[in-house]
């Protein structure tokens, strides 16, 4: 599902974050991105997720290229990829539920099953009371829950999370986990997880790639 | 050298401009072919959108502002022309300083104020939330979702607010000549009428077509250029206001030497 090649990219800062990185993660496996806050787990993500440029090298997902190329947008309508950002990330002009409908409008999807899917991710992450309010409007816990139904709604092949467990009470944390365990042990998705390793979900295998050591990834734990 | 690249950096730096002017209409353009049924209605709404803000909420100030100019474009003619039969010119004058010159620049200089400005910190406050990667990771392209409506949105209210320039300051322009003169509305239109021309028409079509593009992708560029912090966002909006107003009258004057020289 994900090729990557020689790849080398900085942090916004300029500071290097990776230097000739190789990597193949066939479908239905899981990479967990180790590190702690700060080490540009999230900005390694964006990377691979096409959506920052990195300074060389190549990826590919699904074998469309993404790096070089013309990143996420090149696989618009070829690959359901799905992003749970650690903050922002909603349209912030519109309702939490509008955000989970919009790429599933994108998709073509026909009416009723794009309500029968938003309805039941909402639900799922609990946000149902929460539908109709904007993105500034409810907690930053909520905004994560929201960014995670989109992903749920979206039905995605690949699914990248940065730091899904980040700012969550004990009863959210394991609402999420939950969920990320059925991911993560779904032979039909891959999924790509940037977060503590101590906060791995039970009983899934994730090939582990840890910014703070050198690579390449080890194999699965 | 230190001289040449002082001098090469800025020319490198207008074409780079130019190039990433370029790329946003052909992925705009691209987009849009490439729409499907489904999208149509998402794109369609947020094009509705942006017709009711650049275009509706102006109303009322364009009128104004065109009510006030074509009045006081009459008052200042007949001032200097009395006693030389100025009523016989007031459709030329009409044409040739309203309908054909300030009409489309004086709209596109309100849209850029109202309308450039808002679309350039919209889009830079969103790549600072992310809500651009956002839509790009999950299969919603952002020429087809923010950059196309825009332009469509843009377009079709420059259109509408020239319109109604044109016929507003027509109408200021009628009240000064018939409270100075007593012409009748029928001279007054019949005056116009006969110096108006096809070309007039044509020119304007494409000074519509074209400001549309330039305020739009202008505003797109330099919103999608913020990148690190809320600084960024106003820096923006001046760069966009700017840039455009002087695209806007290089545009025009290009099509004034075509047209009319």
């Amino acid at each position: 599902m994900l090729q990557v090649r020689g790849l080398a990219c900085d942090l916004p800062d300029g500071r290097p974050l990776v230097e000739g990185l190789d990597l193949d993660l066939p479908p239905g496996r899981n990479l967990l991105v180790a590190g702690a806050g700060g080490t540009g787990r999230g900005h390694l993500l964006k990377v691979l997720a096409g959506t920052e440029r990195p300074r060389a090298g190549e990826v590919t997902i699904a074998g469309i290229p993404v790096w070089p190329g013309e990143g996420a947008l090149g696989l618009a309508g070829r690959v359901r990829m799905g992003f749970a950002f650690p903050a922002g990330g909603l349209l912030s002009n519109l309702s939490l539920a509008d955000n989970v409908v919009l790429p599933l409008r994108f998709l073509g999807l026909p009416r009723g099953e794009v309500d029968r899917r938003t309805g039941e991710a909402l639900a799922r992450l609990g946000l149902e009371p929460l539908a109709g309010l904007r993105p500034h409007a409810v907690s930053a816990a909520a905004r994560k829950h929201a960014n995670l139904a989109r992903v749920l709604a979206l039905d995605p092949e690949l699914i990248l999370l940065d730091g899904p467990l980040e700012g969550l009470d004990a009863t959210d944390r394991g609402l999420v986990l939950d969920l990320i365990s059925g991911w993560a042990l779904d032979s039909g998705r891959t999924l790509l997880l940037a977060m503590e390793e101590a906060d791995l979900p039970l009983g899934a295998e994730f090939q582990t790639l840890d910014l703070r050591a050198p690579h390449p990834p080890s194999e699965p734990s | 050298m230190a001289f040449l690249a002082r001098i090469g950096a800025p020319v490198r730096g207008f074409l780079e401009f130019l190039g990433d002017q370029a790329h946003l209409v052909w992925r705009t353009l691209r987009s849009g072919l490439a729409l499907r049924a489904g999208q149509l209605a998402v794109v369609g709404g947020q094009t509705k959108l942006q017709i009711r803000f650049t275009g509706l909420d102006a109303g009322v100030l364009v009128a104004g502002t065109a009510l006030l100019l074509g009045a006081v474009t009459l008052i200042q003619a007949f001032s200097q022309l009395s006693g030389l039969g100025a009523e016989n010119y007031i459709g030329t004058l009409m044409v040739v300083i309203i309908l054909r010159e300030l009409g489309p620049l004086l709209t596109a200089v309100l849209v850029i104020g109202r309308s450039a400005t808002a679309i350039a910190a919209e889009l830079g406050t969103m790549q600072l939330n992310g809500e651009v990667d956002a839509l790009a990771a999950h299969g919603v392209d952002p020429y087809r979702y923010l950059l196309l409506p825009r332009w469509a949105g843009v377009l079709v209210a420059i259109f509408a607010l020239v319109v109604c320039f044109d016929a507003a300051a027509l109408g200021g322009g009628f009240l000064v000549a018939r409270l100075k003169y007593g012409i009748t509305w029928g001279f007054f239109m019949e005056s116009v009428r006969q110096a108006l021309s096809n070309l007039d028409f044509t020119a304007t079509l494409l000074k519509v077509f074209f400001f549309s593009g330039a305020i739009t992708f202008h505003a797109c560029h330099f919103g999608l250029r913020v990148r690190r912090s809320q600084t960024e966002v106003p820096q923006a909006v001046t760069k966009t206001v700017v840039s455009a107003l002087v695209a806007v009258f290089v545009i025009d004057g290009l099509l004034a030497a075509c047209f009319y020289f």
